[in-house]
């Protein structure tokens, strides 16, 4: 199978929230309990990814040149092509999060995964998101189980609008930057966004119909935390022990002290 | 839907007017979409700033209650800049027309009016008739008398400075969206207009839509694709329950419920017969006895026959209204003494809320038929009530769900699709069928012991299968067949008995066809069941009609009105995305179904007027041959088009304590109502889905930042929202969504509420319709949920 692509062609997109409830639906997430919006500027709800939430629909209300505009766009994992959490993921010999490099698909493995958290503090959007119940990392598969039987993911199946697409990455790519061009004509300022992130790229590329200033939470030059490295180097004397999530908890500490120093 | 869902990729323009569908029918986006692609403008004209505004091209706010102001006003601006399309409304429209002279117009009042009876009787407005009988034309558009000049007249009071003093759309915003709009009056251009609820839901519902259809009509729109006038439809059967009258006014096939002075078949037949002398009037009306008398042959099969007026004693004669709040006055009034509510929920969703629960207290009994407990079947239990003080005897009957049955679903584009039985009902639940038919026989047996007049139902032709009732042998009843072996020698066809018949063509008044509805005759056929069919070969003119997908009612036609999409010679006035186009060779029409297969040019396009011509000028309408701006029952502002403040032909109730009409000077704030993408009507089948709850938990009112800092409101404070019937709790949403209206000089605030929510279920809420008045449109009597007045605080403690 050839490498898969997701496009989010986020112009297209109304936040009818489909894909979202399509997720939870697929995974058989259970609702979270909220109450009012999470956040100011529209109807988002849960607050944020967790556990049971691999998808969430973010709203933007901004007011630009006099302009009103309402903006959407879906955070979640974006399969990067090296993906940070792979690397940083310390059981071994075989990872618990798992990098299908065929198809450029990201997913945890949980009967390896130890719930250390690893692969959320190397993220560069921090996405993985461990649940204290079962200790285990969780984030979007990639729908691996439907795209492995022939099936496209449930979040592109719901959408009505046709923002989202699952096909070839290299259609995927293509698309994007026609839907680039297809911008610009109406006069938007486009930005792909995924294609060349981390310095070679995501499997999902967003394309935002206006500049990133817009969307304030969203990582304009995302990087992985430089530390990685050091991290393994911590992890080298356990070589051949069971490494557990404490272990790895108690290293991440370090990881973070030497952070915080460097910090001031 | 004139069109239907796919039709909107050929717009050039949409105007998106009284709709939020990219919330309440996000399908359409998917092909609002592929329009854009193709460079269509999108429009979007709301009091609030929504996700359709979002994905628009272009966005201009009003104030809620004024679409005839601000539609009057582009009508005005085509006039008088001769932006329309000359030679379709010469030829199509009744612009042409001479109206009587006794027609007038003064200060907001038509003639004919009687101001003690608030109604019209319409005598004036006729048209001028020549020596045989025929409308009195003038293609020139240019005698004074005609409805083209009448018409102008009207709407010249409508300037962009009124209407920004009436509506408060800023005047660049409206005059960019006139200049868009009337771009379309040529020829090779076309826009296409959705509405919803935002249209209808006021006391000047119907007229608000008679605008949108004027300026189609001027601007040629009607009848060709990417063109029309499309309601989308609030439920996904909505328009199957409309089409077999689930109303008080009508019956299956938009016949007419008879009233009291219909005293037997034939007065009823000649009342509701439309005549026309005019040999270019096909006046398709004048079936409608084939039509009647096929329905009553449905209703009571052998019984039915030519000597007893095909049992035509047995129908109920209304003698008045008996629309949704008419019927809750009266239950109110203790008037009614049960009450059927199958899939409904008036508890939540009918206006008035706290009226109409206190009026469900004067019922001796009630059915309340859903998937999940409702409000209505709750009222005894909610909040504030002792249940010991509730004499009503309540049954909740458990329904299947959609996926739970086999059926047909009528979408808003007509398109009737055959959907097959997914998975068993869990429990005790039954499809509305099942129930039906249970309820039809235990009351059969009843009244074959007798009573006092027990023959409607003793008599009624019921046998659709045992247990549950076979869809199949009631969709072939709605299609019909014949009773006896019949002849068409013209047609050179003949038919056994038991045959489907082929068409509405077929149908017949002597009892020798049956059909439980003449619109869907052609659906279920000897060929079998077409609504079943899916089949993806588009028709020649490749223009997305999939004729062979589903059926479309009437007659497979996917666009109606399609012979005002050619020129009169027949050639499609837009050869890119023709509909219809006449074969010379072969003397026929190709592409979709015609409206009549005549030659172009012999017939008028309308079939279904009398007149055969589209309305401009409306004869038949309860409150005026053209629209007039009126306010809403409940406004801040008075009417600055005239001295007539509310629509003078609306029915005004009354009732002592409950029927409260507010004013502004207590309730300043003018409020709208709402649906989201995430919840369902009254919330019933989704406030009980987890998924669904945690994404909307709870009802909420929107406000402007302005308003909220006036009133130290912050966004997520519980806030209080009030209006003379009652008060509403809610989260406050503070957003620059809404902005305040200036409004003549005078800035007016507007906020909006959903209304999904209630006391039973897993999420819970007040409903807005606790604030929203029991007023009614002067022709349909729909609520005005759309624009009310209101005040909100923050909660206190």
């Amino acid at each position: 199978m050839p490498k898969k692509g997701l496009l989010f062609d986020m112009a297209k997109c109304t936040a009818c929230r489909g894909c979202q409830v399509a997720c939870k639906q697929w995974n058989q997430l259970p609702a979270e309990k909220t109450t009012f919006f999470a956040e100011k500027g529209g109807y988002q709800n849960p607050a944020a990814l967790s556990p049971h939430t691999y998808s969430l629909v973010k709203f933007y209300e901004v007011k630009a040149d006099g302009q009103l505009k309402w903006l959407f766009r879906i955070h979640r994992c974006l399969h990067c092509s090296d993906p940070a959490c792979v690397k940083a993921c310390p059981v071994e010999p075989v990872k618990a999060m798992v990098h299908d490099k065929e198809r450029g698909m990201v997913y945890v493995n949980k009967e390896l995964c130890i719930g250390c958290g690893a692969c959320n503090d190397y993220c560069p959007w921090n996405i993985p998101q461990i649940d204290d119940d079962t200790e285990k990392s969780t984030k979007c598969t990639f729908c691996i189980d439907r795209v492995s039987n022939g099936l496209e993911p449930a979040c592109t199946k719901a959408c009505p609008s046709g923002a989202l697409v699952y096909d070839d990455y290299d259609k995927i790519l293509k698309m994007a930057h026609q839907a680039k061009e297809r911008l610009e004509a109406e006069g938007k300022h486009p930005t792909i966004y995924g294609e060349k992130e981390l310095g070679t790229g995501t499997h999902k590329i967003t394309v935002f119909p206006e500049s990133l200033d817009y969307y304030p939470d969203v990582i304009k030059n995302p990087e992985v935390p430089a530390d990685i490295g050091f991290f393994h180097e911590l992890l080298k004397p356990l070589g051949g022990l069971t490494i557990t999530a404490s272990v790895v908890g108690l290293l991440m500490a370090r990881v973070r002290e030497v952070r915080e120093k460097e910090e001031v | 839907m004139t069109n239907h869902w796919i039709d909107m990729i050929h717009a050039d323009v949409v105007m998106i007017m009284g709709s939020n569908c990219a919330e309440n029918h996000p399908i359409a986006i998917r092909w609002l979409q592929r329009a854009k692609e193709r460079g269509a403008v999108i429009l979007s004209v709301d009091p609030r700033f929504t996700r359709t505004s979002s994905f628009a091209d272009h966005y201009c706010k009003l104030r809620s209650g004024t679409d005839i102001a601000f539609v009057g006003g582009i009508i005005n601006y085509a006039l008088q800049n001769n932006l329309i399309h000359k030679e379709y409304v010469a030829e199509y429209t009744n612009g042409s027309c001479i109206i009587s002279k006794d027609f007038t117009f003064h200060e907001g009042i038509f003639s004919s009016y009687d101001s003690d009876k608030r109604s019209y009787d319409k005598k004036s407005w006729g048209y001028e008739l020549d020596e045989n009988g025929v409308p009195k034309r003038d293609e020139s558009l240019k005698d004074p008398q005609c409805v083209y000049q009448l018409l102008k007249k009207h709407f010249a009071r409508y300037t962009v400075d009124a209407v920004n003093r009436i509506t408060g759309a800023p005047p660049d915003d409206f005059t960019n969206i006139c200049k868009i709009l009337t771009s379309t009056n040529t020829p090779d251009r076309v826009a296409t207009w959705l509405y919803a609820m935002g249209t209808t839901q006021h006391t000047h519902g119907t007229q608000n839509i008679r605008s949108y259809v004027i300026l189609q009509l001027l601007l040629g729109n009607i009848g060709r694709a990417g063109g029309g006038i499309n309601a989308l439809r609030g439920e996904s059967n909505v328009q199957g329950s409309t089409d077999m009258c689930l109303l008080f006014h009508i019956i299956p096939g938009y016949l007419k419920s008879p009233h009291i002075d219909n005293v037997n078949l034939k007065a009823y037949l000649e009342k509701w017969t439309p005549k026309s002398n005019d040999p270019m009037s096909a006046n398709w009306w004048s079936n409608y006895p084939k039509y009647m008398v096929s329905l009553l042959k449905a209703f009571w099969g052998e019984k039915a026959t030519k000597k007893n007026d095909f049992c035509y004693d047995y129908l109920p004669k209304r003698s008045g209204n008996y629309s949704h709040i008419s019927l809750f006055e009266h239950m109110y009034a203790g008037n009614i003494k049960g009450l059927f509510c199958f899939g409904q929920n008036p508890a939540v969703g009918g206006p008035n809320s706290n009226m109409e629960r206190k009026a469900l207290h004067k019922l001796d009994w009630l059915v309340a038929v859903d998937l999940w407990d409702t409000e209505t079947g709750d009222f005894w239990k909610r909040p504030g009530i002792d249940p010991a003080s509730i004499n009503t005897e309540v049954f909740m009957l458990p329904a299947a769900g959609s996926m739970e049955k086999e059926g047909s679903i009528s979408n808003s584009g007509r398109w009737v699709q055959w959907r097959y039985k997914a998975v068993d009902p869990p429990g005790e639940a039954k499809s509305d069928a099942w129930i039906l038919d249970k309820l039809v026989r235990a009351l059969k047996k009843e009244y074959e012991a007798g009573g006092v007049f027990p023959d409607p139902i003793r008599d009624l032709a019921w046998d659709y299968g045992h247990e549950e009732p076979d869809p199949h042998t009631i969709a072939k009843e709605i299609n019909g067949y014949f009773t006896e072996d019949v002849n068409f020698p013209k047609k050179n066809k003949s038919f056994k008995k038991g045959d489907q018949v082929p068409s509405f063509a077929y149908l017949k008044d002597d009892g020798s066809t049956v059909s439980g509805n003449w619109l869907y005759c052609a659906s279920y056929t000897n060929a079998g069941n077409m609504t079943a069919r899916r089949g993806t070969e588009d028709a020649i003119n490749k223009i997305g009609l999939y004729p062979k997908w589903s059926w479309c009612w009437p007659v497979n036609r996917r666009i109606i009105y399609n012979r005002a999409s050619v020129d009169p010679q027949g050639k499609p006035w837009d050869d890119k995305r023709w509909v219809i186009r006449w074969n010379k060779e072969t003397k026929k029409w190709e592409g979709d179904v015609p409206d009549g297969g005549w030659a172009p040019g012999t017939k008028h396009p309308f079939i279904m007027r009398p007149e055969g011509l589209a309305c401009v000028f409306s004869t038949s309408l309860a409150d005026g041959p053209f629209p007039e701006h009126y306010e809403p029952v409940e406004s801040p502002v008075n009417n600055l088009m005239s001295k007539t403040q509310v629509n003078p032909a609306i029915k005004i109730w009354n009732t002592p304590g409950v029927d409260s009409i507010g004013t502004s000077d207590k309730y300043p704030i003018i409020a709208t109502t709402y649906r989201v993408s995430e919840h369902w009507q009254a919330g019933c089948m989704t406030r009980n889905l987890p998924w669904l709850v945690e994404l909307v938990p709870d009802s909420f009112v929107e406000l402007s930042t302005d308003l909220a800092k006036r009133k130290g409101i912050k966004n997520g404070d519980r806030v209080v929202v009030t209006s003379a019937r009652g008060k509403a709790g809610a989260y406050a949403l503070v957003t620059d969504r809404f902005e305040p209206f200036t409004i003549d000089g005078r800035q007016v605030d507007e906020v909006g509420l959903t209304w999904h929510f209630g006391y039973t279920g897993l999420a819970k809420g007040d409903s807005a319709n606790l604030l929203t008045p029991h007023v009614g449109d002067a022709n349909t009597m729909i609520p005005e949920f759309k624009a009310f007045l209101c005040d909100i605080e923050k909660e206190v403690g």
